[in-house]
């Protein structure tokens, strides 16, 4: 009868089994887990168990002692035996308090089983041969690379090689693959044509806070239930970092931490409910669920996209306007040169204010009201004079915004113009994606264009005919990256023209011999070697040429930081890879030891010098050999903006497992006066990230309409919808692990849209239909949603899927200081689709998610 | 844990009668033993979108009846709408409400559609909600619950509570 096989019962842990401390594998709240291992066929009794637990009676509510189906699975280890995984929420973390999402609550069954759901891991590495794939040796697959990567910079130079790579933490990734990512791309190879997993260049996705002398991740999740009112700018916490929201933000809303409010605040300062401010085209559950606890609380505010710049300076015009600022502040904190060209064009003090707020509310579709009270929320002083503490967290909705470089800047000012930095309760950053986990040597692009940018688009580079190698490693560019109908339409047949080349005459079996071929491919074709390292076969991978397996979570000891609270903990080993899967830095560091070896022979010292220190032998060599990065860290707390956001030096792998749930709170500093290895709590209490510790000011750029890519669509009658994309909370990027969990993938079957119901009536459709969506860039077909989470004329896509990618329709504009995509903006249009719809629409739910009612 | 304790009392499903068990249930657990078999009702008193509350497997397993609008998965009745869940999210415990197709757990707001075997569509719940195996005698008109397919929240078994 269910959809698929339930349990009612699960293994006990027996109190012998082993244990690990882990963090999840998903979004960039990092919530602690606790794993359990041990053989099938072992038990505990409910009495005697390793939760330590009676289980004999059923848990109470809210005790923060889960065990559900989705936390246990059956693996295998290399030995061949069969060993129960149980990975349940860990009560002691301060991140989640045993609390856990719809992602993490899936960190067990998403975890390799060779009889489970995620039987199809990659096992070995595979080479294109005719028309499939056929496992080859780690030797000859790393013999090939280092072969063809040697020749290409040999004779066309290290920009022949192009590579997309993941840069964060968590994921089956953290510090320890990043420094070898690293160690070979920017200390070897050197090329300019790099790329970050989820965008076609190499660059900050927040320059704009970052060249203020504000790291992005600055704020700790305490504040978030500290702060009088929490801003969510173009960042769905109640679904992208849900336990954020449910643990902290939701508790402030509630009321629940008034009186940890009371302990922090100043004597006699007001301490009372929290307060939100959501902004958004979209009415999602983030808002709904926010106006069920506490509407009168909540304050919704719908730009039209691209113009939330506009709507950050018109706040902060009001903001100045009625002198809720700190004098003092600005005078010592920031700096005053560059203050005068803040004042000019993003307050724009030679207009009066009705000028400035009428074509604010033009631009932005947001009434002055609006604006009012959120300026109110955001600046304007407490009962007594006390200064407003505000926590404003921004994530996609602004990073992929039309001008990410001014869009990032005009809100870290908002923030720092009313003194909400460093303080508890306060802080400007980003919600983030994933965990990070970043150490690597500088990058060939320091910055936007006002530093030395901006970078390279390697995506216009390979579809331009650029690139002899591309090397995709940990991310699904078919899916993921804009414009992607194009894009995957020119690769794919790059990657065929180099196969049909090295195919003729007979497929050839030496490796030697297919190195001749692929070179003389590159000589007499266009076409492309296509690498691709991931842990499932993926969309890109179809089109690769070589495919190598890589390890995924769980399955080496990895590190990295959460986004909220920058807290570095261990990610443990507690089972093997699949197969012959490798460590994602172990592969690197073969290719790089290889690359060596073959310059040495050619007498090639200086060649072979750029490919040395990459022959780890542990996770955590790789680990400290990254820390070297960080420089000096033996400072007072109060130079702690000197430090790069994530510095761990002085932490081993040893420290961080005993420190287990705990961690520790990047930058970490070696504290001169005790000697004792310290976190930071919250950044920028006394000082900004700048060489004389002053935050430098930027005017931003007036309104000046939409980008070509954009503007051919306006006013054209065959592409009526804005259309914006973004996530579900059901699923974690691509869906790699759960479009293998029926779970996920009976309750998100294909890509979908969300129509407002008064143009569903208009167009004749209703929810549970197919419809194919189109502009000039591609077409998709997606599965119709109706609710009113968009307004009339707007359309929401889920961004990609595993069955097929809103990318398509993505303009290939870029924010030219900072060739950053506007993913979350074009216009479209929507054509019915008439034929059967798919089978999946019976058994999958097509109620409302924002109706929470 | 910070949710309204205030929240959680007015969707309480405190003052559930406790009904009489049958002893010879069909579905065997996984655990060996077998569910009782139950009589939770009769199709004539329900009425569409109306729940009714009932224990299941036992007198600590708050479970809910309910008619649906539409055919379900699981469902019985000549219609095939009338399908039973347990009462408690298998998130974290809380009591979750009936409304308009769906059940919406009052702590983190999960919801998890009736028709289509409780699945989670929103919300933070990873595991689906618990859904009562019906058997309905169209003679007489009464429905048993006969199994449950799922783990109870909180439980490591369904059936093994002593």
């Amino acid at each position: 009868m269910s959809l698929f096989t339930r349990k009612d019962r699960l293994p006990i842990p027996p109190k012998d089994a082993e244990r690990f401390t882990t963090v999840c594998q998903y979004c960039s709240a990092g919530c602690g887990y606790n794993v359990f291992v041990w053989p099938v066929g072992k038990s505990g009794t409910a009495k005697n168990n390793a939760f330590g637990l009676d289980l004999s009676t059923p848990s109470p509510m809210l005790s923060g002692h889960s065990y559900t189906e989705t936390m246990h699975n059956v693996i295998t280890r290399k030995n061949g035996i069969k060993y129960n995984l149980a990975i349940i929420p860990a009560r002691e973390s301060r991140i989640n308090k045993g609390d856990y999402s719809i992602r993490g609550g899936t960190n067990a069954i998403a975890a390799w089983s060779d009889t489970g759901y995620t039987k199809k891991r990659l096992k070995h590495p595979l080479l294109k041969k005719g028309d499939s794939f056929a496992a080859i040796s780690w030797a000859d697959a790393t013999e090939i690379i280092a072969s063809l990567i040697k020749s290409s910079i040999d004779k066309y130079g290290a920009d022949s090689i192009a590579m997309k790579f993941f840069d964060h933490g968590s994921s089956g990734v953290g510090f320890e693959d990043n420094w070898a990512v690293g160690k070979l791309f920017l200390s070897g190879i050197r090329t300019n044509y790099l790329s970050i997993h989820n965008r076609p260049a190499y660059n900050s996705e927040v320059w704009g806070s970052r060249e203020r002398g504000m790291h992005e991740l600055n704020y700790d999740v305490d504040d978030a239930r500290l702060a009088d009112t929490v801003v969510l700018w173009g960042a769905n916490a109640y679904e992208a970092a849900t336990i954020l929201y449910t643990e902290h933000i939701m508790p402030n809303l509630q009321g629940a931490s008034v009186d940890e409010k009371k302990k922090e605040f100043d004597a006699g300062e007001p301490a009372a409910e929290g307060r939100l401010i959501v902004i958004d085209p979209r009415k999602n559950a983030s808002v709904t669920v926010a106006e069920a606890i506490a509407k009168e609380r909540v304050l919704h505010i719908r730009p039209n996209l691209g113009t939330d710049w506009i709507l950050a300076n018109a706040i902060a015009r009001i903001a100045w306007e009625n002198g809720w600022y700190d004098k003092l502040f600005l005078e010592k904190r920031t700096d005053l040169k560059t203050f005068e060209d803040y004042k000019t064009k993003s307050l724009q003090l030679s207009r009066t204010l009705n000028e400035v707020l009428a074509e604010a509310e033009k631009i932005t579709g947001v009434g002055r009201s609006e604006m009012q009270q959120a300026a109110e929320w955001i600046a304007k002083p407490k009962a007594g004079g006390f200064r407003q503490r505000t926590l404003t967290i921004y994530e996609k909705g602004i990073i992929w915004n039309m001008k990410n470089y001014d869009q990032v800047a005009a809100i870290a000012q908002l923030n720092v113009l009313t003194s909400n930095v460093g303080r508890p309760g306060t802080g400007c950053g980003r919600e983030g994606g994933h965990q990070e986990g970043y150490v690597r040597p500088p990058a060939p692009t320091p910055g936007s264009i006002y530093a030395g940018g901006p970078p390279k688009n390697v995506d216009k580079y390979l579809t331009g005919g650029g690139a002899r190698i591309y090397w995709v490693g940990g991310t699904d560019p078919y899916l993921s990256t804009p414009n992607s109908q194009f894009f995957k339409k020119v690769l794919k047949k790059r990657c065929a023209t180099l196969l049909d080349h090295i195919d003729e005459g007979g497929v050839p079996s030496d490796p030697k011999e297919l190195i001749r071929r692929v070179l003389d491919g590159f000589e007499k074709t266009d076409g492309l070697f296509m690498i691709v390292q991931d842990i499932y076969m993926t969309h890109t991978g179809n089109d690769a040429m070589l495919i190598l397996p890589a390890a995924a979570w769980g399955e080496a000891a990895d590190t990295s930081v959460n986004c909220h609270s920058r807290l570095l903990r261990i990610y443990d080993k507690f089972m093997d890879a699949p197969g012959e899967a490798l460590p994602d830095w172990k592969i690197l560091s073969m290719v790089g030891i290889r690359l060596r070896e073959l310059y040495t022979a050619a007498g090639n010292q200086e060649m072979a010098d750029r490919f040395k220190e990459m022959d780890w032998k542990s996770d955590e060599e790789v680990f400290l050999a990254g820390s070297h990065e960080f420089g000096n860290n033996k400072i007072p707390e109060t130079e702690e903006a000197k430090l790069s956001a994530e510095c761990y030096k002085g932490v081993t792998h040893q420290i961080l497992r005993k420190l287990g749930n705990t961690g520790i709170q990047t930058p970490v500093r070696v504290d001169p006066a005790t000697g004792e290895l310290t976190g930071t709590k919250r950044r920028y209490k006394y000082s900004f990230s700048t060489s004389d510790g002053l935050f430098k000011w930027y005017g931003t750029d007036a309104w000046s309409g939409y980008p070509a890519e954009i503007a051919k669509y306006i006013d054209n009658p065959t592409y009526p919808f804005w259309f914006t994309t973004g996530r579900s909370q059901l699923v974690w990027q691509t869906m790699y692990h759960d479009r293998h969990l029926p779970e996920k993938s009976f309750a998100l079957p294909l890509p979908y849209i969300e129509v407002n119901p008064e143009d569903a009536t208009r167009l004749g459709i209703k929810s549970g239909d197919m419809v194919e969506v189109f502009n000039e860039e591609g077409t998709s077909v997606a599965l119709v949603y109706v609710n009113d989470a968009c307004k009339p004329g707007l359309v929401f896509g889920i961004m990609y899927h595993a069955k097929g990618s809103m990318n398509h329709l993505t303009s290939s504009y870029t924010d030219p200081k900072t060739t950053m995509p506007w993913y979350k903006g074009t216009k479209v249009g929507i054509r019915p689709y008439r034929g059967t719809p798919d089978e999946a629409i019976k058994t999958t739910s097509l109620l409302a998610n924002n109706d929470v009612s | 844990m910070s949710i309204s304790r205030r929240k959680f009392l007015q969707s309480s499903t405190a003052g559930m009668a406790l009904a009489l068990f049958g002893l010879s249930g069909k579905a065997e657990s996984a655990s060996g033993k077998k569910y009782p078999s139950l009589r939770i009702g009769n199709i004539r008193e329900l009425k569409a979108g109306e729940p009714v509350q009932f224990n299941y497997p036992d007198s600590t397993s708050p479970c809910t009846l309910v008619m649906l609008n539409e055919t379900a998965i699981g469902g019985v009745g000549t219609l095939r709408n009338v399908v039973a869940f347990s009462s408690l999210c298998p998130h974290m415990g809380c009591p979750v409400n009936y409304k308009s197709g769906r059940f919406v757990c009052g702590c983190h707001y999960s919801m998890f559609d009736a028709a289509k075997n409780g699945q989670t569509y929103q919300g933070l719940a990873s595991q689906w909600l618990a859904q009562v195996t019906l058997r309905f005698d169209k003679a007489s008109g009464n429905i048993y619950a006969e199994g449950v397919e799922g783990l109870l929240y909180g439980r490591i078994s369904n059936l093994n509570i002593s």
